[in-house]
């Protein structure tokens, strides 16, 4: 192992440290604020709601919005995608020589049209006047990270002297998750379960009914 | 009830709670401290609303008749 | 800009801390300001500005959150938009919760990530109380509430005089000289909660006499303007009022009017307010009278309603409070054209009335306007009539009709079901309490 990889490497491990420990106390955040079970009695299930909100309720045309929305719904799909397949393959990256080259050529294509998912969501921030009004610098940064991120991640997919790049911008993306915006994924399973036992204890979703 | 100066008339017949309430609210703010206003309603729902309402704002309700299904109140400006 | 005072600044960070569990911290935190919500407002559809989006409303007070609760929002407020609260900014945040949001959670059911951008509202709305910015009208309205119950004998004649001079029409709607509307009756069956005004008692006393129903009026009415202002203090003390005649009276169950927030309230917030269900059902008079319909009760002839007829979804009721079907069955029953709007249920538009607008006259302009989406699906049914389970949306629909030259008129779901009953009572109809 080079230095340069071994430097990177322990970048990337010092990065998912402050990844994991940050996110912990976001976690802790949450989970020290007060929740209170609904005392009156269901109409409809509660279980179901949160079964549908995880499942079909985040289907394309489930909702009027990501139908009149479908580009833009699906580009963040395949975006969100794309990151799952990048940390895979960041998690298996150090034994780049085992993975076999088609697979790694697979990944890569996924990882570029991830990557050009980003590029597009730079695109979009600008031109829809209420995100550009709204956008901070963490928005840019977080999604300028998750891109170079990607593309980094694609390259070394196809080249191992793009390892330690990988590895550096990835120690950098992971440790900036807990303060940054792409902290929401916490939160995602939060407000997706809070969703399912609203509507569902309620009985608004029909498939809770 | 007839001798008493009134300085605002409002027609609040065939509105619903709680419009008849916001509109004398409304009025009353526009005039000066022991100014009255006389209202007709045809909702029920003020003979027990107007009270209620200038009790809690400190206003003063001079009277209330019902006659048929009008009703006819006066409210003075205390605050 | 002028800062806020040390006191009202404390104010402020204590109320919206106070307001934090971890239902509003994940909402405030979710949104990724992907902007696809836009178009699930009724406001944005009538005026497509960006402040009219809900995650931009929304975002305007995870501002505030940031600034004053996120750690990075407190040292570096420009790289995640944080921004402290000024006299100025708190006026805005308080006008823009109060005016431009009716709380109908269509947004949420719309997020991605299901973020309740309802639930970010009420709390502006609580820190706007607490800071002396809420709307002088609801704040007026909550407390008339509140002293009905604390002179109530000063009113008890006045409201017992209202309810006799009901009695006599019930008695000419049913045939029956002895038809009567019964108030303070220890031990009947169903509270019934009215609104104020004769136009929630006289078809619910109608329906109770027709369907034998062992029932007894409240003195107090179901709407809750404390739940508007989102002052969880007020509001309590509100519904407290009824759930104290309901115990003393020691009633099975308590029947709200179509009210959409009074059932909301009542039905679902309520008992959380107070930590435990409450000793009696809640139920509203749209689930009794459908199951009287269905059961065979009441019998009703839809040749008396022959117009075509339309249903406005009040967002309380259906997208909060699960009643879809009900009001359809009802109306399959006694209109003889029932067409649905577009979308309709639980995807139904706001009609721009709720959330305390119709009570609020210094935005009478903005909640007009924010009615088009609801004109354009009105005029889109053909219908004459536009029927209303709830009386905000009632009058809003009024007024939309007049503003925008609808030519509907628009009545209350329980005034169809009168006006399509064939009264059966003397006939030995069946009873409720028989075939129960």
């Amino acid at each position: 192992m080079s230095t340069l990889e071994v430097v990177t490497g322990v970048l990337a491990l010092t990065g998912l440290a402050v990844c994991v420990v940050g996110l912990g106390w976001r976690v802790s955040g949450v989970q020290g604020r007060p929740f209170r079970w609904d005392v009156a009695p269901a109409k409809g299930s509660a279980a179901r709601g949160v079964a549908y909100a995880f499942t079909l309720g985040m289907a394309p045309w489930a909702k009027e919005s990501t139908r009149r929305h479908l580009l833009a719904y699906v580009r963040g799909i395949l975006l969100h995608l794309a990151i799952f397949a990048g940390l895979a393959w960041l998690a298996a990256s150090p034994w780049h020589a085992e993975v076999p080259k088609v697979v790694r050529l697979l990944t890569a294509s996924v990882l570029t049209a991830g990557m050009a998912m980003g590029l597009a969501g730079f695109w979009m921030r600008r031109r829809e006047p209420a995100l550009r009004q709204l956008s901070t610098p963490d928005d840019y940064a977080s999604l300028g990270l998750v891109t170079l991120f990607l593309a980094t991640a694609a390259l070394s997919a196809v080249a191992a002297w793009c390892l330690p790049g990988l590895w550096a911008l990835s120690g950098l993306m992971l440790a900036y998750i807990p303060f940054g915006k792409l902290r929401h994924f916490v939160y995602f399973f939060y407000t997706r379960t809070f969703f399912g036992l609203l509507f569902g204890r309620r009985g608004v979703l029909e498939s809770a009914r | 009830m007839l001798e008493t100066k009134v300085d605002k008339v409002l027609d609040l017949k065939g509105l619903l709670c709680p419009v008849p309430v916001v509109k004398v609210s409304q009025a009353i703010k526009a005039l000066p401290i022991g100014a009255v206003i006389e209202a007709t309603a045809t909702d029920p729902g003020v003979l027990a609303d107007i009270p209620a309402w200038a009790r809690s704002t400190g206003n003063e309700v001079l009277s209330i008749e019902r006659q048929n299904k009008v009703i006819t109140f006066r409210v003075k400006r205390v605050k | 800009m002028a800062r806020l005072d040390a006191n009202k600044a404390t104010l402020v960070k204590d109320t919206l801390g106070k307001l934090i569990d971890r239902k509003l911290l994940a909402s405030l935190e979710v949104c990724v300001r992907c902007g696809i919500c836009a178009e699930s407002c009724h406001y944005y559809l009538a005026d497509p500005r960006p402040e009219h989006a809900p995650f931009y409303r929304s975002e305007q007070v995870r501002r505030l959150y940031r600034s004053l609760f996120d750690p990075i929002g407190r040292h570096l407020p420009w790289w995640v938009g944080a921004q402290r609260p000024t006299e100025e900014s708190l006026a805005q945040l308080a006008e823009m919760a109060f005016s431009t949001c009716t709380l109908c959670r269509r947004c949420t059911l719309n997020c991605p990530s299901g973020c309740d951008t309802a639930q970010i509202m009420r709390a502006m709305r609580t820190v706007a109380v607490a800071a002396g910015l809420a709307p002088e009208m609801l704040v007026q309205l909550a407390d008339a509430s509140i002293a009905r119950e604390e002179h109530l004998e000063d009113f008890k004649e006045i409201y017992l005089e209202q309810v006799r001079a009901l009695e006599e029409e019930v008695r000419e709607a049913t045939g029956d000289p002895q038809a009567h509307i019964p108030v303070d009756v220890e031990g009947a069956d169903i509270l019934y909660v009215a609104l104020s005004g004769a136009h929630t008692i006289l078809p619910a006393a109608i329906l109770f006499h027709e369907a034998g129903s062992n029932w007894t009026l409240s003195m107090f009415e179901a709407s809750n303007y404390g739940v508007f202002l989102a002052d969880t203090a007020r509001a309590k003390r509100i519904t407290e009022r009824i759930v104290r005649e309901a115990e003393r009276l020691r009633v099975r169950e308590v029947v709200v009017t179509d009210c959409g927030h009074a059932y909301t309230t009542l039905r679902w917030e309520a008992p959380n307010w107070f930590g435990k269900p409450f000793p009696f059902q809640v139920r509203s008079l749209i689930e009794l009278v459908a199951g009287w319909i269905s059961d065979g009760i009441i019998t009703v002839d839809p040749t008396h309603n022959p117009e075509p007829v339309t249903y406005h979804d009040s967002c309380n009721l259906g997208r909060n409070s699960g009643l879809i079907e009900e009001p359809r069955t009802i109306l399959r029953a006694v209109c003889q054209d029932f067409r649905e709007m577009t979308p309709n249920r639980e995807h139904n538009y706001c009609c721009g009335g709720g959330g305390g607008l119709v009570a609020t006259p210094e935005w009478t302009d903005l909640r007009l306007k924010a009615g088009g989406p609801k004109a354009q699906q009105v005029r889109a049914t053909g219908a004459q009539v536009v029927a209303a389970s709830c009386d905000n949306c009632r009058i809003q629909l009024g007024d939309i009709s007049e503003h925008y030259a609808l030519g509907t008129r628009v009545v209350g779901l329980m005034e169809l079901v009168v006006k399509a009953l064939v009264p059966q009572r003397a006939k030995g109809h069946p009873l409720e309490a028989d075939v129960a």
